[in-house]
């Protein structure tokens, strides 16, 4: 059924494709972000801030589409861009802390280099720009491995979002029966 | 043939989709605080997906393919609403824009348009930074507004935080555009954000200061 869905997609995006300039295609992959606190535009709206925005992320989804992710879509022990198309950004509005390592606020790039039982993460200064094809190892400001949990359901759509921790927050990061969590401190209080 | 897709690929929207249309915050919120062993319902894809537009176009690949290039000169991130065979600009409720109301360019999110360097529109002076940018579209001409209040949802813009607008015709699309679109063309300095959607387009006019 959904393989059938797909192909009528394709379809139509194909006829799609004829009849309209470039400038309108949808990405494939689409774009999406992710807020700490998590939400915040709705919260905001409903006026139900209770700590000031502290991180968002802007990131592609890339879904499974019934091909096996990790050791094969995206290669182990190579950098990955954590998501599609653009380099995947972070940015914090405050002094961070992870693994003991003071980020300063500001926008980064976030990267990941994929192993089977462990990811080493990685945040760069250079923003703005597309994948990882051309990573700057100059303008890393952070590097740490973490380990990489199995989860029994699979994540169809790769996600990233945050969650509240006692020291701040963490960025979980899922796709395919991976999930990998990254904490981030920061010293405001969430309530 | 193409009915038929178009019943699939409502059904298949319908089916990847939990997060409706942003008139429904709760409903979003209920999806979004499900827990893990949930994964793919925890945070749907977004029926309007987001996406992001640089002056100079397609920035990243740009930069990706020559080392120390200079820095971006704008970029927008919006999200995409699709026409779906409704009426989009007009005077009745139904229509998904209305005359004379506020609309946010886009869906979910407030629309944020970000500037790297400092610029002017219409002769006004506008400082580099980040804003919201959300219009009032009337028959024909749009009210386009800058705004500071960021980082929120694109349902009641707080207007006390405007910092410029400006009237701008209406012109013809063609093609009629399925899906919202946002695009920068210009030349150097001088930069039109092109704003379309089914059969309308308007230009954004702005002049950036030299680096």
């Amino acid at each position: 059924m959904i393989r059938k869905i797909l192909f009528f997609f394709c379809c139509l995006f194909h006829f799609g494709l004829q009849a309209q300039d470039k400038t309108i295609i949808l990405d494939k992959s689409t774009l999406d972000i992710s807020y700490f606190p998590a939400n915040f535009p709705l919260l905001k709206v409903q006026e139900k801030t209770t700590a000031p925005l502290q991180a968002r992320l802007i990131y592609s989804r890339p879904a499974m589409n019934g091909r096996v992710i990790f050791g094969d879509l995206i290669a182990y022990d190579k950098i990955w861009r954590l998501g599609a198309n653009e380099a995947t950004e972070i940015e914090f509005y405050q002094d961070v802390s992870i693994a003991n390592a003071r980020i300063k606020k500001g926008r980064y790039t976030l990267y990941a280099i994929p192993q089977s039982s462990k990811w080493t993460i990685l945040i760069n200064k250079e923003t703005d720009t597309w994948g990882s094809f051309r990573y700057n190892i100059n303008k890393e400001v952070f590097k740490t491995d973490l380990p990489v949990e199995k989860t029994s359901e699979s994540a169809e759509y790769f996600t990233m979002y945050f969650e509240a921790t006692e020291k701040g927050m963490q960025l979980l990061m899922l796709w395919e029966n991976s999930k990998v969590v990254l904490p981030i401190e920061t010293s405001i209080k969430s309530k | 043939m193409l009915r038929t897709s178009i019943l699939f690929i409502s059904l298949s929207v319908f089916m990847a989709c939990k997060r409706h249309e942003a008139q429904d915050i709760s409903q979003r919120d209920i999806d979004t605080t499900l827990k893990f062993g949930q994964v793919n319902a925890l945070v749907t894809i977004d029926q309007s997906p987001m996406d992001i537009s640089y002056y100079p176009s397609d920035y990243p690949i740009l930069k990706m393919n020559e080392t120390g290039k200079e820095a971006p000169i704008a970029r927008v991130i919006y999200s995409r609403p699709h026409k779906k065979g409704r009426k989009v600009f007009g005077t009745s409720s139904n229509s998904i824009c209305v005359y004379g109301k506020e609309w946010r360019l886009g869906a979910n999110e407030a629309t944020e348009i970000e500037f790297f360097r400092d610029l002017s529109i219409a002769g006004k002076p506008i400082k580099a930074g980040r804003y919201v940018l959300y219009c009032i579209p009337f028959a024909n001409r749009w009210l386009i507004i800058l705004n500071t209040n960021l980082y929120t949802w694109g349902l009641h813009m707080d207007s006390t935080k405007d910092v410029l607008k400006i009237d701008l015709p209406v012109a013809e699309q063609k093609p009629a555009l399925e899906d919202f679109t946002m695009v920068f063309n210009g030349k150097g300095d001088s930069v039109n954000l092109q704003i379309a959607w089914d059969q309308l387009t308007v230009s954004l006019p702005m002049v950036f200061q030299q680096q």
